[in-house]
């Protein structure tokens, strides 16, 4: 058989799915003012919030789309097809796991089960099933190409801040006792967040952006001189953070000079990353750009801001005191808003594909863009956008009741997306006549019926 | 570059109903670099243009009277380069000179993969079909295969342009 390429990943929508209830339920978390900003940082409630953002919403999106992208990354089908399934199975059982436990901890759960000794295993099933079957499509296209490498460094990030996390869940079940498991769980915390966020979250948005934005808005790749500057230092950044992270306790040296030195870095590579972005949208030769690409630009423009903030922040020497409003705003402003940008036109171009492909040039067939209401969409996606920067003044500013109607408008935003995302999913912008033309099969809302080629 | 043509008549052999290509072949093996062939037949040498494209001519072709032709293939560096092979299996140096060529280059995605298989329907089997494309159609590629159809690709020496060549499936083509 000849390499034919990218097919269709059959669980993508599934993981979307997940990943869309679990951004929805950390924005009624926001609303209803549990966790932070009402609560502490550490607050157990903070933390069920945090990692329903980034295990349930990010990295869930972030796995979906590269169960699709990386065979189209490395022109190799992916390892196994069989794999996403018990993987998102792990992931959504770990993190309700993860949630109760933690709720345990704040006496909300009064179940005594040890919730954290059995998330624990379960999400690092998950994350190593995802990265095993990604890295053997990985691997066997070596060499990679640019995009390719970006997503290789998020897979080692992610091995990170998985192994760390499971080692804090058992350490706050007390199923793991002893001095070094202690001593990371005592100092470790930054680590842990810089290798998720920053390493596996950041990295590889910037890997697959690098590619879905060129493939969108018809730009040639970013040359490998080009962006290999980026990909260095993107590495070194990471390098430093995690491996003189851990040089800095083992040390007892100060980790503090040596996230410094990372943080420096990190925005280095982000601005030769701007810089490889803005060439992409200045060499397109796709005139009108659709709305993924004209989101992506808020969501660029985010990443610029979340930089300047911290940096403001920092030469005011009030960075700790405002780190949640920094992080708030890259998570949502910059990554969320990508992330949501994207997957509404991969919803699209992949329902799309799946249902007017093999009838295509047989019959007169719908196009992408009758599949979206881009106005509707475009007033859900300004909306977001608005409400996350006035969530981010309110923390700024300190006001937590302001912070919770933000919260609300975020919400009212994303569900507006969900429901563009699940009317393209039924077909529904396209008028009954001219849905199903030929021998067209109506989409499953949650999964892609694949045909074995 | 002036090229210098090596003449070969293979007229008085196509009448005599004997087969021409081992002495085709004998002058091309016997060209100086920059050489090219002229070549006169009495039928238009269609699966001739696959084969000296895999070595890298270029072919021009001029009809004569009485029905006759005159070919002249030029060595590579005067066109494009052929793009190499993508669908495995298939010799493609046996396949028909295009019936359609399409220069997708223009157009939004998807729709450059939805005008090649529209235009797929129509030809019949065994024909060929090419087409000018800004970026690889990664997602066109299992779509052909679904049908059946071989293909060939590659990008120019600038990498700005992308060349599919599509060979309509002899057996499945027009099916459902």
């Amino acid at each position: 058989m000849p390499l034919i390429g990218a097919a269709l990943s059959r669980w993508t929508m599934s993981y979307f799915a997940v990943a869309l209830l679990s951004l929805l339920a950390a924005e009624t978390m926001m609303v209803a003012g549990l966790g932070f900003p009402a609560e502490a940082l550490r607050a157990p409630t903070t933390l069920v919030l945090v990692h329903l953002i980034t295990i349930g919403w990010l990295s869930l999106t972030m796995c979906g789309a590269l169960n699709q992208f990386i065979p189209v990354l490395t022109e190799r089908p992916l390892y196994s097809d069989r794999l996403p399934l018990p993987a998102l199975g792990f992931l959504t059982a770990g993190l309700v796991a993860l949630i109760l436990g933690f709720l345990r901890l704040d006496g909300r759960v009064r179940v005594e089960l040890p919730f954290l000794s059995v998330a624990a295993p379960l999400l690092g099933a998950g994350f190593a099933l995802v990265i095993w079957n990604l890295a053997r499509t990985l691997w066997s296209a070596r060499s990679l190409s640019l995009p390719a490498r970006f997503v290789a460094m998020g897979l080692a990030a992610v091995s990170v801040a998985t192994t760390l996390g499971m080692i804090f869940a058992l350490v706050l079940d007390q199923t793991a006792t002893g001095s070094p498991f202690a001593r990371l769980h005592a100092g470790a915390l930054p680590i842990h967040i810089i290798a998720g966020l920053g390493g596996w979250l950041t990295i590889s948005t910037m890997g697959v952006s690098y590619r879905l934005l060129a493939m969108f808005m018809l730009a040639p790749d970013i040359d490998e001189a080009r962006g290999r500057a980026t990909h260095w230092l993107a590495a070194l950044a990471l390098g430093v953070a995690v491996g003189g992270g851990f040089a800095a306790m083992l040390a007892e040296g100060s980790l503090a000079t040596v996230l410094g030195a990372a943080l420096m870095l990190a925005i280095a590579a982000l601005a030769l990353y701007g810089r490889d972005v803005l060439h992409l949208y200045r060499t397109r030769r796709r005139q009108t750009l659709e709305l993924n690409s004209r989101m992506a630009v808020f969501a660029l423009v985010n990443l610029a801001l979340s930089a300047a903030l911290g940096i403001a922040l920092m030469a005011m020497g009030r960075f700790s005191e405002h780190v949640g409003a920094v992080v708030f705003l890259s998570a949502f402003g910059w990554l969320s808003g990508l992330m949501l940008a994207q997957m509404h036109k991969i919803v699209a171009f992949l329902t799309w594909l799946e249902v007017y492909g093999p009838v295509l040039g047989k019959t007169l067939t719908p196009r992408v863009q009758d599949l979206v209401e881009e106005r509707a969409a475009t007033r859900w996606f300004l909306l977001f956008f608005a409400s996350v920067w006035a969530a981010t003044g309110t923390l700024l500013a300190g006001n937590a009741p302001m912070f919770r109607i933000a919260a609300l408008a975020m919400m009212v935003a994303t569900s507006g997306l969900v429901s563009q995302m699940i009317k393209i999913r039924r077909l529904s912008h396209v008028p009954p006549a001219r849905r199903l033309p030929g021998n067209a099969v109506q989409p499953m809302l949650l999964f892609t019926a694949t045909k074995p080629t | 570059m002036t090229i210098e043509f090596v003449d070969v008549d293979v007229r008085p052999i196509l009448r005599a109903g004997g087969e021409p290509f081992s002495v085709i072949m004998q002058a091309v093996e016997g060209l100086q670099p920059g050489q090219g062939v002229r070549l006169f037949a009495t039928f238009k040498p269609i699966p001739l243009f696959g084969v000296m494209g895999s070595r890298g001519f270029s072919h021009e072709v001029i009809a004569l009277d009485d029905g006759e032709w005159e070919v002249l293939f030029r060595p590579a560096g005067t066109s494009l380069t052929p793009p190499p092979a993508a669908s495995g299996e298939v010799d493609a140096a046996t396949w028909p000179e295009p019936s359609i060529d399409l220069d997708n280059r223009d157009l939004d995605p998807p729709e450059p993969m939805a005008r090649i298989l529209e235009a797929t329907e129509r030809l019949q089997p065994g024909e060929v079909l090419s087409a000018l494309l800004l970026r690889e159609p990664r997602f066109l590629f299992p779509e052909l295969a679904k049908r059946g159809h071989q293909w060939r690709g590659g990008f120019d020496p600038e990498r700005t342009t992308y060349k599919i060549l599509i060979r309509i499936c002899p057996s499945k083509a027009a099916q459902g």
